[in-house]
């Protein structure tokens, strides 16, 4: 095949935002070509230099040889279907698609016979006296191609056509364009950000991102063997996985050695492990090559997305006591306060201050008749740097005054030398309106156990996705529960056809073609 | 819906009695003869009768009519390119281009037309220049160039910002389209700019062709005394001759004309937006 369009270090910038940075690609004759990517990556800028809409601060545009960069559009042997048509509104139907060819100056018979021909190709061919602002969205769209494919171009460019149609028609021009492409026998090169439409439609997907170009390759390469972990999660949901490549063909994950396809990595490399939801069987326990719990299922219309849990993450547990106290009432200035007793870990000690107490505390004062909060003015109390239980008053301007227990432990922290993470959280009180009126209660359990996990390794923050109890907080009475918070431990996303109920054992199984491996940090 | 529609009534009784009521008693002065009272009118139709028969009212017409027509043509044969420039320049230019074409209209038309007589008149400012550059006096004051002037002036701003408005709606994809199917700017523009300014350009040939027409003292100032365009014919007979019977008479044949003149622009329109210049 030839080479018909060469983009040479094309760089743009906007206002002094670099939009493309110094993107090479080469386009073959007859290819069905996809530039991918999230809005804002460069795609739509790289197509519209390609039609001659914009000029390139730096770098060439080479099309059959020559040098285009400099080109008017109107010069090129390219044609556009744009965004949102710009269908000419005062044309009909006909006249639109003949517009090209009534500037070139055809003879009339000629061009009655080429429009003719292409309304036909599109399926329109009883529609040329209809204004084009009568037509739906999709009749448009096939009248912008034939009015693009009319001129017989050696290039058409679609930007992101089919992004104004409902699923069902999208789905429908999928096949049409596809259909279109292979009687024409023309270069397509097709702007979108759905990966699944680059999947279905091209010979050849750009992967873009940020403006520049990720990956290059077919459909089955781009998503089975994805270059990097930002390619995986954008062409489809993956489970990318830590893993340590022993040698060639052969990665250990989850302790585990599995056999693969893969080579060419350094002995004992740490690599992303990617298998692919539909990859993945769901077997009973004994058969499998992990074992999990399913924690999820979620139908998706053709299939159930069940998400299996082969490890669990870091947790902690801690206890929340639950009371019934009122608040204080001082019916003389009509005030009313309220406070907690909080646990306080004794390395916080030396740099508590009054608004952390009175956080902590959640001391709060306020008018008994319009609720206005009122100011704290002294928190008073008596620290030592040893375990024990210590009284802090709080009082207002009024004089209205409460006090609770500062109650001063040992670390309470969990670490995993697994995921090389650690978690603390501390026991609380709590009361029981105050848990029946939270808005997100798993929020703020976090907060008010003051719950927090990070990584051993750069001290980043490390989500806490579950928090786990087993009250019912609409009808919580006072007493001690438990309250445990976790880390996202090792999950699988697996698409299955069978049903299975969350909690179920099961196990695993892929084979070692399933396994995709990528260099960490790829991106 | 229905508790604004009593905020309407005021507006009904405005239109009723300061539109509706008027062009009532137009066709009934005109429609009846002079010295009618309120109890005994006697139709007629003596007044268009006398009209029609007398040629120097139907020159008046003729001469009333060429002359919007000629005024309307300049306007926009000016007009359109001022506005496209207008469309092309920045943001900034804009904004000042379009105050400077409407800062004129801020001062009262009268004024600014007596400030014309100043200019053109026999020991105004173009004649005395001429004079410095050794030409003769040119009777500039009291011709049809006078009055053409003045109206042109007076009214294309209107054509103007009509254009403006309908260029700067026009979505520039389509340009990029067109570029892209091999026309170059003048074919574009051709094919594209101009039939979807059309609009526009009608609704700009209705604003300067109306008021032009029935103008009496742009004629009366620029054109001299007896300058006579239809619009001084109506003005006379109501205030000087006390005929309000003709007078109204005049008005409503005046009133037939610019219905049709806007029946056929709507018309025009209408087509416009089905088959445009592309044929």
């Amino acid at each position: 095949m030839r080479k018909l369009i060469q983009f040479k270090n094309i760089v743009k910038e906007f206002d002094g935002q670099l939009v493309l940075k110094g993107i090479n690609l080469d386009i073959y004759e007859n290819e069905f070509v996809t530039l991918l990517g999230p809005s804002g990556c460069g795609k739509t800028t790289l197509l519209r230099i390609l039609g001659g809409f914009l000029t390139p601060d730096e770098g060439q545009v080479i099309f059959d040889n020559e040098d285009i960069t400099q080109l008017p559009p109107y010069k090129r042997e390219i044609n556009t279907v744009f965004q949102k048509y710009a269908l000419f509104p005062h044309l009909n139907v006909y006249e639109n698609v003949a517009f090209g060819l009534t500037i070139k100056k055809e003879p009339k018979d000629v061009i009655q016979q080429k429009v003719m021909r292409m309304l036909k190709l599109v399926g329109l061919e009883d529609y040329g006296e209809r204004k084009v602002t009568e037509m739906s969205g999709g009749q448009q769209q096939r009248v912008a191609i034939a009015r693009a494919l009319v001129n017989e171009p050696m290039v058409l460019l679609l930007d992101e056509p089919l992004g104004a149609l409902d699923l069902k028609m999208r789905k429908e021009m999928q096949h049409e364009l596809k259909k279109i492409q292979k009687e024409v026998g023309i270069t397509f090169v097709f702007v979108t950000h759905d990966q699944e439409e680059a999947l279905t439609m091209s010979d050849k997907i750009v992967v873009m991102k940020d403006g520049g170009i990720q990956q290059i390759g077919s459909p089955t390469d781009i998503y089975n063997e994805p270059v990097n972990e930002y390619v995986a999660k954008f062409i489809g949901e993956s489970n990318i996985i830590d893993g340590v490549m022993v040698k060639d063909e052969e990665v250990i994950f989850e302790d585990k050695h599995f056999a693969c396809l893969d080579k060419g990595f350094a002995p004992n490399e740490k690599v992303d492990v990617v298998i692919r939801p539909e990859d993945l069987d769901i077997v009973p326990k004994e058969n499998g090559k992990l074992k999990g719990i399913v924690k999820s299922v979620l139908f998706k219309g053709v299939h159930y997305e069940t998400i299996v849990e082969t490890r669990a993450g870091t947790s902690i547990t801690v206890q929340m006591r639950v009371s019934e106290d009122k608040p204080v009432v001082n019916t003389e200035a009509n005030e009313m306060m309220s406070a907690n007793d909080f646990y306080l870990d004794i390395s916080d000690i030396d740099e508590l201050t009054d608004s952390d107490i009175i956080a902590r505390a959640n001391a709060q004062a306020w008018d008994a008749k319009t609720e206005d909060w009122i100011s704290i003015n002294k928190v008073e109390y008596n620290i030592e740097p040893a375990n024990g239980t210590y009284p802090v008053t709080f009082s207002t301007q009024a004089g209205t005054m409460i006090s609770a227990n500062m109650i001063v432990r040992d670390v309470n922290r969990i670490v995993s030398k697994e995921y090389q993470e650690e978690i603390f959280a501390v026991n609380f009180f709590q009361k029981v309106d105050e848990i029946k009126e939270s808005m997100a209660l798993d929020t703020d359990l976090k907060t008010w156990a003051n719950a927090s996990a990070w990584s051993l390794e750069d001290d980043s923050a490390v989500e806490i996705t579950e928090v786990v109890y087993d009250f019912d907080p609409e009808n919580i009475e006072p007493g001690v529960y438990d309250v445990t918070f976790k880390t996202e431990g090792y999950e699988y996303m697996v698409d299955t056809t069978d049903r299975y109920e969350v909690g179920d054992e099961v196990g695993l199984l892929f084979g070692p073609e399933d396994i995709h491996i990528m260099k960490k940090g790829g991106y | 819906m229905k508790q604004f529609r009593s905020m309407a009534y005021p507006y009904v009784f405005w239109i009723n009695v300061m539109i509706v009521v008027p062009m009532l008693m137009i066709v009934m002065y005109a429609f009846t003869q002079k010295g009618n009272d309120v109890v005994t009118f006697r139709l007629t139709l003596d007044n268009f009768i006398y009209f029609f028969s007398d040629p120097i009212f139907v020159s008046v017409l003729k001469n009333s009519l060429v002359i919007a027509v000629v005024t309307t043509v300049i306007c926009i044969f000016l007009g359109y390119p001022m506005a496209y420039l207008i469309s092309q320049a920045s943001d900034r230019w804009k904004v000042i281009l379009v105050l400077l074409i409407t800062v004129p209209m801020w001062i009262n038309m009268l004024v600014r037309t007596y400030a014309w007589v100043g200019i053109l008149q026999e020991n105004g400012i173009i004649n005395n220049l001429l004079g410095l550059m050794g030409i003769g006096l040119v009777k500039l004051l009291n011709t049809d160039f006078a009055v053409i002037l003045g109206m042109v002036y007076n009214f294309i701003p209107f054509m103007i910002l009509q254009i403006y408005t309908a260029l700067s709606k026009m979505d520039p994809s389509y340009l990029e389209a067109a570029s892209d199917l091999g026309a170059n700017k003048v074919e574009s523009f051709l094919r594209i700019t101009l039939p979807l300014s059309l609009p526009g350009v009608l609704s700009g040939i209705t604003l300067v062709f109306l008021p032009a027409v029935s103008s009496f003292f742009i004629p009366k100032l620029l054109g001299g005394g007896q300058y006579v365009l239809i619009g001084n014919v109506i003005e006379s007979q109501f205030l000087i001759s006390g005929n309000w019977n003709f007078g109204s008479a005049i008005s409503l044949i005046m009133a037939v004309i610019i219905m049709i003149s806007m029946y056929i622009t709507k018309k025009v329109d209408r087509e416009g937006q089905s088959k445009g210049g592309v044929r």
